[in-house]
């Protein structure tokens, strides 16, 4: 019987060719989109598992609120990892990372230096407490001494060619030689460490063995011991701050206790996340590297459901409007004997059947695009071929997909009464429609939501782009690593500020591009009190740093090289008025200080305000900053007049050669290193976008059969209204109408639900757009814009047939 | 007793006034009985046929199929008797376009669960016996209006029914092929004990009946 069903849903699939083919492509196209959107997300999921005994490995965060300051840290201070093992029995291990961004590694007796982006501090356990095997090495000692560091096998081979280097020396920044220890395989990269590639002995950093718990610059994870569970530990870990953390402080606050602390509106909380959590649940001011987040794994859960869930609705709105044809067939198994069952299996079998040719079509679709999908996610995913429960799990969807969407045409079918279908096209067996309606409803209002997200995310974006910072990004590059220079920094930076093209330069290690930097408590000249501490960004900055970045200033002076007393002068930002609680006027020639503590603190003048800038990402308020001079810059701000940028790189490069000959010339945009702070909302916008396009595809898809079902039932009647005089666009116009009135009824629906979805998404940003009209218009035109060029084809197509061959052939 | 019809009444509603197909229809059929059933086009004999087959319902009055009331027969024991009991000629053929002549002749055999081989055996009968061998592959639409005709009458005998209720079975038949079915009907009626339930125009196919039921206006004159 099962061989019948197969043959018999073969000949009818084959039959109504073109209803198959846009079944299986719809279906085909949404089942790659959610196979896609899976594999990504069971990436996403499978962050940082593979390392041993990953559940019971925790990092240790601190929240903490001082002078105004709110930090979310996933750091924690030197002291805290030893003393927690000590203290706690229940904590089998624990280890330490100190990040120090990139630097510039050569080969000992090289000349030939190359950038090393991660580099890390570690404590000599790292390898044994991630479970990490070594190449080369051995884990226990690798990172025992001062000066040795530990390869991945990546860098390894980019910088001496090989992965037999144990003993090799290198150098760091031309400053510290380093002996290779060890070498490991690539951090997985599904792991919170997969940027790093060298791992430098702790032993080296000084201030990790300090009794220092007011700074928090090390991530710090421990291994609870079996059976130990997180939550019994919050307590214990709090008790940290009373036991150690206050009694240290009080060297600086003398006679602050827990109860003035908190008193005072301040707190520090510490509290353990699990290392399998990091990845999409970790939102600090500090990682170690970029994490997800866990509302795009849902985001994207949804747009792949949709993409499901549009491409099944057309299925079963396809083959109910085909029903028609279908129904004679039902009466006549009918009365030949076949129950209701064999009805619905026969056509379950053909819905099967699709399934399945479609999932065939979806893997080589998925395998065509993966690789763009890959370079664009910055992921290496695979589809898992030799995994038997990859297989299953495909299979099982499948099979349920094609139940799914077959199981409603197949009861529906099953029910029409003999002698109705017999009796010839009674539109009593295909129903009034109702239902296929409400499914074409649905899925133009899923379009039509998606539509009006991808246009909110793209105006944000936008806005965010071209919003007044403060200063001006563009036609500024950025020069990094200057210490290559030595003593010739200065002189550098005369000969560039006097080319042609250059309008100014500035030597600071502080840009508004948005990069995570700590706060300083700064006092009030007379005061003494903690709790008037305020917290402010530190800048050094030179001279003509305004100047370069065009910043404005509301009150006061710039910087003048003329004046000596300068150097203890400060310039503020607006954000800092209401913490001194003073107008920008006022504020003028008070004098603050962050030594307050010490014999002879060194006070700062204010001598100018700055107009607010931006200087973090938009999602966060500006805070208080102060910038002063200081002559220790590692990096330039040149702003260019115009000209050819390449000429001028080649120029300025020119002139680096000649003063740092052999060292990397290494700059960036600042508009460029501004943007890469929205990757995270460009991607997630492009991918809108994308899904937002398949989405309409897909419901265009169904909507195109519907017409072309609706267009071929009424053959005969547009027959004999052309006969009776009707013209083409009359008659495509009474086809077309039916449709757009669904699309009316699906804007309707999803005006406000987009509306609320989208202002929920940009609460994240303190400075967003107003949701406008023009959006809502905008999606609603576009929508029906598609659904007309969708259907008028087969309207017209419908209308202008010559009568006599749609009237003769019944 | 096979079936029992009593006061069947049968209408639908037209401009707000019931427009009467059945009036008052009183019928009953022994086991091995042949019926034709005849009137002008138009009288309601289709209709009548229709619901003593089950396949249309009546507004009021009783009917009893094998003395069970038809009211209370569940789908699948209606179902069930459409494969073991019943056998359909319709007016109109109702082949599946979809099927070859061949599988057209399988289908009830498929639904009845019979075996492949003894399938292929049957069908190659019926094949031979309504001489349309040579049409075995071909699909309905391929065919003259009398052979499909000829394929609809083998599709209702292959399965063995107790019962055939044929509409117009020879309607698009020449008058050699119409005495051959007439001469099947007639043999299965005597040999086999076949009930036969069929509408005609032709007085010489009613001639093979046992009773002749004549129709006006959807009454039994
Ligand atoms: N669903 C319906 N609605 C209205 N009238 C109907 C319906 N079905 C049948 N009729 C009418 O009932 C009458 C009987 O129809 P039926 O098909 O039974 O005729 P018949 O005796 O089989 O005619 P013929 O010899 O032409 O096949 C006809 O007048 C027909 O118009
Ligand atoms: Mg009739």
């Amino acid at each position: 019987m099962f061989k019948n069903y197969l043959k018999i849903a073969w000949r009818s699939l084959k039959k109504q060719a073109f209803f198959t083919f846009l079944n299986t492509f719809g279906l085909a196209i949404g089942m790659a989109g959610a196979l896609i959107i899976s594999l990504y997300i069971y990436d996403e999921l499978s962050y940082d598992k593979m390392f041993a005994n990953a559940d019971r490995i925790y990092r240790i965060d601190s929240d903490i609120k001082f002078g105004g300051a709110e930090i979310k840290a996933g750091e924690a201070a030197a002291p805290m990892a030893e003393t927690l093992k000590r203290d706690y029995p229940q904590v089998e291990a624990a280890v330490r990372f100190r990040t120090i961004g990139s630097a510039y590694v050569k080969k000992v007796g090289g000349n030939r230096s190359a950038k090393e982006n991660h580099i890390t501090y570690a404590d000599s356990t790292v390898f044994e407490f991630f479970g990490i095997d070594l190449l080369a090495g051995d884990a226990k000692t690798a990172l025992t001494g001062t000066n040795s560091l530990v390869l991945t096998k990546t860098a390894a081979e980019k910088h001496f060619g090989s992965t037999d280097v144990i003993g090799q020396n290198l150098l760091l920044d031309n400053t510290d030689t380093y002996t290779v220890t060890g070498v490991i395989e690539d951090m997985p990269k599904n792991s919170y460490f997969n940027d790093y590639s060298v791992f430098l002995a702790m032993a080296g950093n000084v201030a990790s063995r300090e009794d220092n718990w007011g700074g928090n610059n090390y991530f710090t994870f421990i291994k609870l011991i079996p059976g130990a569970k997180a939550e019994d530990f919050q307590e214990p870990l709090q008790g940290m701050l009373e036991r150690y953390m206050l009694p240290w402080s009080q060297k600086y606050f003398p006679g602050m206790t827990a109860e003035s602390f908190a008193a005072s509106g301040n707190y520090i909380r510490y509290h353990t996340m699990p290392l399998t959590d990091i990845h999409l649940h970790s939102d600090k001011n500090s990682e170690m590297s970029a994490t997800s987040s866990i509302q795009n794994i849902y985001i994207l859960s949804f747009i792949g459901l949709f993409l499901i869930i549009l491409a099944s609705v057309n299925f079963m709105n396809l083959s109910t409007a085909h029903s028609l044809k279908r129904a004679k067939e039902v009466g006549v198994r009918k009365t030949l004997g076949s129950n209701k069952l064999n009805l619905v299996f026969q056509f379950l079998t053909e819905s099967g059947l699709i399934a399945f040719v479609s999932l065939l079509a979806a893997l080589l679709i998925t395998l065509v695009v993966l690789p763009f999908f890959n370079s664009f996610t910055g992921k290496s995913i695979e589809i898992p071929f030799t995994q038997p429960l990859f297989w299953f799990a495909l299979l099982g969807a499948t099979m349920l997909l094609g139940l799914l969407s077959g199981s409603y045409p197949a009861f529906f079918m099953s029910r029409f009464t003999p002698v109705k279908t017999l009796k010839g096209n009674s539109s009593e067996s295909v129903g009034n429609g109702r239902v296929r309606n409400a499914l074409v409803i649905f899925q133009f209002s899923i379009s039509v939501f998606l539509i009006i997200s991808t246009l909110v995310v793209f105006q944000q974006l936008n806005y965010i782009q071209n919003k007044d910072l403060g200063f001006s990004k563009d036609q500024v590059l950025l020069i990094n690593e200057l210490g290559a220079l030595g003593s010739k920094t200065k002189a550098f930076k005369e000969q560039i500020a006097n080319m042609g093209f250059v309008e100014s330069a500035t030597l600071s290690n502080y840009y508004p591009t948005p990069s995570w930097r700590s706060d300083t408590s700064f006092f009030e000249e007379g005061s003494r009190d903690q709790e008037s501490a305020i917290q402010m960004q530190e800048w050094d900055v030179d001279t003509d740093y305004l100047k370069t970045m065009e910043m404005e200033l509301v009150a006061g002076r710039d910087f003048n090289p003329a004046y000596t007393s300068d150097s203890t002068a400060i310039i503020i930002n607006e954000a800092t008025l209401p913490i001194l609680n003073v107008t920008a006027e006022e504020a003028l020639g008070m004098r603050i200080s962050e030594e307050i503590d010490q014999e002879n603190p060194t006070y700062y003048t204010i001598i100018g305000v700055v107009k607010d800038f931006h200087y973090r990402t938009l999602r966060t308020n500006i805070d208080a900053l102060g910038m002063h001079l200081n002559s220790n810059a590692q990096n330039m701000a040149v702003r260019m007049s115009g000209g050819n940028y390449a000429d001028n790189i080649a120029a300025i490069e020119n002139t680096w050669n000649t003063m740092a000959p052999g060292q990397p010339f290494d700059y960036r945009f600042m508009d460029e290193a501004f943007n890469t702070t929205y990757e995270a909302e460009q991607k997630l916008s492009q991918i809108f976008f994308i899904f937002t396009m398949l989405s309409i595809f897909i419901a265009c898809l169904g909507l195109f059969g519907l017409a072309a079902f609706n267009a071929e039932k009424r053959t005969k009647e547009i027959g004999v209204r052309k006969v009776l005089g009707a013209t083409v666009s009359q008659i495509s116009y009474r086809l077309t109408v039916d449709f757009l009135k669904l699309v009316g009824v699906a804007i309707l629906i999803s005006l406000p639900v987009g509306w609320y979805v989208m202002n929920k998404w940009l609460e994240d940003f303190s400075y967003r757009i107003e949701i406008g009209v023009g959006v809502f218009l905008l999606a609603a035109v576009l929508a029906i814009i598609v659904a007309i060029l969708t259907v008028s084809y087969q309207s017209i197509k419908a209308a202008i047939v010559n009568p006599v061959k749609s009237l003769r052939s019944e | 007793m096979l079936l029992q019809l009593r006061n069947i009444f049968k209408w639908v509603q037209q401009g707000g006034q019931r427009v009467f197909l059945l009036k008052d229809i009183n019928l009953e059929v022994q086991e091995g009985e042949f019926i034709s059933i005849m009137g002008p086009s138009g009288s309601g004999k289709s209709t009548l046929l229709n619901v003593i087959g089950m396949l249309d319902t009546f507004d009021e009055g009783e009917y009893d199929f094998l003395n069970e009331s038809v009211h209370t027969l569940k789908e699948k024991y209606r179902s069930n008797l459409y494969k073991e009991y019943i056998g359909f000629v319709f007016q109109s053929y109702h082949l599946l376009d979809d099927l070859t002549v061949e599988e057209n002749l399988e289908m009830p055999l498929l639904y009845k669960k019979i075996k492949g081989s003894e399938r292929k055996a049957l069908v190659a009968d019926m094949l031979d016996r309504f001489n349309i061998v040579g049409k075995k592959d071909l699909f309905p639409t391929q065919l003259s209006g009398g052979q499909q005709q000829l394929v609809g009458v083998a599709r209702a005998l292959i399965a063995n029914p107790k019962l055939i209720l044929a509409d117009e079975p020879t309607g698009n038949l020449n008058s050699q092929q119409s005495e051959e079915i007439m001469q099947l009907f007639k043999k299965l009626n005597e040999e086999e004990g076949v009930t036969i339930i069929q509408v005609t125009h032709s007085e010489k196919n009613a001639e093979y009946g046992s009773r002749i039921i004549n129709l006006l206006d959807g009454r039994q004159i």
